[in-house]
């Protein structure tokens, strides 16, 4: 893992750098903020969905996908990260979402599963910001597995994403039959 | 003697050499008790054991190696046997004393119980308590070496990998480089040019040691197979013993080098495959006498080169693979069903014993894995592009053959372009490649079959086989190119859209993600950065043998009947026009050519030959009724059908377009597809 630091670019600098100013912005407006999420949010299925930074690697524009016979079809297919085949996923079917079309401004967002690195496909990325926690409320029955929560950050409706368990998750994984 | 430290590696290592060889030799009494030079030899290896240790202080050691040295001067007197017991004494005594010095290496020898073991050896009892195998870690290491982490070296060849597919790509920057010189003045394409010559020279020389420094990288992780297999002698002895057989050992080419990670994914399976022989293979004793066999089995690893693989075979003389009982306990396992069992030869039977969740009181037992056993040994093989085949004999042996790469970082590929991407397939697994007329492939057991070889191989769309549902093309051509892939001596021919060629590619690791990918054997980068999956060709057979869409017949019977459909001559000014029924024309076969004015027409005629002619009314220049009544005058023409497409919808437009002597008259208000066609095939079929 050390080594891919050296080569791409570190995002927890860039993330803190946007940090910093997003806090500009806030002081600027407000003095008293309450306790907040650092979350990348992104555009999947037109909806918004947001995840901790924490577990986000990189992003990336998406390169050539390279399909993989006889695995999900959650696994899109493999690119190269710096030298390292990693397999990008779709899992908007898992969200049980609509697939509109990835287009210009879609992103592979790279994260770090406790095994692997792999690259989640998105329609977009929103941006990388702290969302308030106490507009947070635990998701309903209705929401996929995988989804923690939802977060009403001012009109928007912002779904917050259980990484940890959509990437332990034996369904974006290849199995062996 | 007060500074130990400085002299501590020079004792690990000679002790270590020292017991590894009293361990060998004492395996080696055994099956030869009467060699007492051998145990003079023995006896000098504990001797200088003992002395070291002395000399430096470590007393429980030192007394430890005399009483090894005791033991064995009796024996070399004669005045005690080399049997069954007394050897089971000395290893254990051999054992202890690798974990004593082992422990003394480590700086806490206070923990052992010298006098306790003395004792009981003393006694001689064997002290209960595993074998702690110190012997493979201490053969290595020392001397002109150092040691470096396999992480370190992993990523030393995958940075040398990286090194490599980009020298590819500076190589296709300089052919770019030399075709610039072509716009450019004399005086500075001369000068582009020879620095062109002079960057290429220097491009051949970094490139050269670019080569020479991956394949340096390559051999830091080789290791001999006796690296693994100098633990298996003990335990092979030690469960035979266990189940009151017994086993001679054996290996041969025990310095065959395999890439480390390689080792380290045989060791499971030869581990298993071991367990096997001595479990379900050799039999027990009584057994053997009756059917006439030496009382002792034996079990040979043997290891040799074969090409650019290396052939690993485990073989013993027990009773071999019956497949009659595979196929009933494969049965009632409900593994197969009773009439599949009974279509597979004996050759298939006994490869069920691979199968998940496959076993059998008859062939496998608690001991060596639950009925797992095998199906991780096959995974394991295919995971490093292994080939593995079984052969036996019911009543005489069974043997278990391992083809392997001989390192996992570099593959002999050979790559292919299907369905627009580029895969390769293990050179080891290609038997050839190979362009098939599509008249050429028959249809045999309801499969398509090409013959090859003196046989019959099954041809199936590599498209298909990795999931694509689309019905094979035949190229214009009409041949088929095919890479004819092997498996446990079957063939199986993948058509592809082309062949590239055979090179050497630098294999990746997929990764944990599609670690239990079976369709790759890993992926590689090609020069334009883009990976390409290394297919995996044991699941390609799998696949094939669960049935995929093939067809090629059909499609080249579509592409012959296309190929004696007419020539048309679609004339019309409008280009939407003449795209249309083009495509229309062209999606049924026949051959098209456009002409976008009466007159343009008449010129094309002039040149060649059509067999139907579609054209529009209203034109720039003569319209459709004039180029109608101009094609009947002309003799090779006269008979050949015309077809009037208009906007023109009057009954007489109609009539003048018969009088001109058309033979139909469509109007481009229901202009539809169905309309024309029917048409056009009404009158040239």
């Amino acid at each position: 893992m050390e080594e891919k630091r050296e080569t791409g670019y570190d995002i927890n600098s860039i993330l803190s750098g946007m940090k910093e100013e997003y806090w500009r912005g806030v002081s600027e407006v407000q003095e008293e903020a309450g306790e907040t999420l650092e979350c990348v949010t992104l555009l999947l299925g037109g909806e918004l969905y947001a995840f901790e930074t924490v577990h986000a690697a990189e992003v990336l524009r998406i390169p050539k996908l390279i399909r993989v016979p006889g695995v999900p079809e959650v696994i899109t297919g493999i690119f190269n990260l710096r030298g390292e085949i990693t397999a990008a996923v779709d899992i908007r079917p898992l969200l049980g979402l609509a697939l509109p079309e990835i287009g210009e401004r879609g992103r592979i967002v790279v994260v770090k599963g406790e095994k692997f690195l792999t690259g989640i496909l998105t329609e977009g990325i929103v941006g990388i910001a702290p969302l308030p926690l106490d507009r947070y409320e635990t998701a309903g029955a209705t929401r996929s597995e995988y989804v923690r929560g939802e977060i009403h950050d001012g009109d928007r409706l912002v779904l917050l994403l259980d990484l940890p368990k959509l990437l332990a998750s034996p369904a974006i994984t290849a199995t062996g039959h | 003697m007060t500074d130990h430290s400085r002299y501590l590696d020079i004792f690990l290592r000679e002790a270590g050499e020292q017991i590894a060889a009293l361990q060998k030799g004492l395996l080696e009494l055994e099956r030869d008790p009467e060699d007492r030079s051998r145990v003079r030899e023995l006896m000098r290896f504990a001797h200088t054991v003992k002395g070291s240790a002395r000399l430096l202080g470590y007393d429980g050691v030192g007394e430890l190696g005399s009483r090894l040295e005791d033991l064995l001067d009796e024996i070399a007197a004669g005045k005690r046997s080399a049997d069954g017991p007394t050897i089971d004494l000395l290893l254990a005594g051999t054992d202890a004393l690798a974990r004593l010095v082992d422990a003394v290496g480590r700086g806490d020898d206070s923990a052992f119980d010298v006098d306790g073991f003395l004792a009981a050896f003393d006694r001689g009892e064997v002290p209960a308590g595993g074998v702690a195998k110190t012997v493979d870690r201490d053969e290595a290491g020392f001397g002109d070496t150092v040691r470096a982490g396999v992480k370190t070296l992993d990523r030393l060849l995958n940075r040398l990998g990286e090194l490599l597919i980009a020298r590819s790509r500076i190589e296709e920057r300089l052919a770019t480089l030399k075709g610039m010189a072509a716009g450019l003045d004399d005086a500075t394409a001369t000068a582009l040019r020879q620095f062109h010559r002079d960057l290429e020279g220097e491009f051949r020389e970094v490139s050269a040691l670019a080569q020479e420094l991956h394949g340096d990288a390559m051999t830091l992780r080789m290791l001999p197979l006796s690296t693994l297999t100098g633990g298996f002698e003990r335990m092979v002895r030690d469960l035979a013993r266990e189940q009151g057989k017994e086993v001679e050992f054996r290996v041969t080419g025990s310095s065959v080098e395999l890439d480390r990670a390689l080792l380290e994914e045989l060791r499971p399976v030869l581990l298993h495959l071991l367990r096997n022989a001595v479990d379900h293979g050799i039999e027990p004793q009584d057994e053997r006498v009756l059917s006439g066999k030496p009382l002792r089995g034996t079990i040979t690893v043997s290891a040799c080169h074969e090409g650019n693989s290396v052939l690993i075979e485990v073989r013993d003389d027990g009773r071999g693979i019956d497949p009659v009982l595979v196929r009933e306990a494969a049965v009632r396992k409900g593994i197969v069903s009773k009439e599949e069992a009974e279509l597979l030869s004996d050759e298939e039977a006994r490869y069920l014993v691979m199968a998940p969740g496959f076993s059998t009181r008859d062939f496998i037992t608690d001991v060596s894995g639950r009925g797992v056993g095998m199906d991780v040994v096959r995974q394991n093989v295919e995971r490093v592009k292994g080939e593995f085949v079984l052969r036996s004999t019911p009543g005489s042996f069974t043997v278990i053959s391992l083809r392997l790469p001989l390192t996992l970082a570099l593959l002999d590929a050979m790559l292919v372009r299907s369905g627009g991407e580029t895969y390769a397939f293990p050179l080891s697994f290609v038997a050839e490649s190979f362009k098939v007329a599509a008249g050429d492939i028959v249809t045999a057991g309801g499969r398509e079959v090409v013959t090859l070889r003196g046989g019959t191989i099954p041809l199936v769309p590599l498209a298909s086989l990795l999931g694509g549902g689309e019905r094979p093309a035949v190229p214009p051509s009409g041949r088929i190119e095919a890479v004819v892939v092997r498996h446990r001596e079957q063939f199986l021919a993948c058509s592809v859209d082309r062949v590239i060629g055979s090179t050497e590619v630098v294999v990746k690791g997929v990764g944990e993600q599609l670690r239990e990918a079976s369709s790759l054997s890993g992926a590689t980068i090609l020069g334009d950065g883009t990976p390409a999956p290394i297919l995996s060709v044991p699941w390609l057979f799998s696949r094939a043998e669960r049935g995929v869409r093939t067809g090629f017949r059909q499609a080249a019977a579509e592409l012959q009947a296309a190929r004696t459909r007419g020539k048309v001559l679609v004339v019309d000014d409008s280009l939407t026009t003449r795209a249309m029924e083009q495509g229309i024309l062209v999606s049924r076969g026949y051959e098209t050519e456009v002409a976008v004015s009466g007159e343009d027409a008449l010129e094309k005629i002039r040149r060649q030959r059509f067999d139907l002619v579609v054209t529009d009314i209203q034109m720039p220049g003569i319209d459709g009724f004039e180029l109608t009544r101009r094609l009947r005058a002309i003799p090779d023409y006269r008979e050949v059908p015309v077809i009037v497409v208009s906007s023109l919808a009057k009954d007489e437009d109609k009539r003048q377009a018969m009088e001109a002597g058309a033979q139909a008259y469509i109007v481009k208000g229901n202009f539809e597809q169905g309309t024309l066609l029917d048409a056009v095939e009404a009158l040239i079929g």
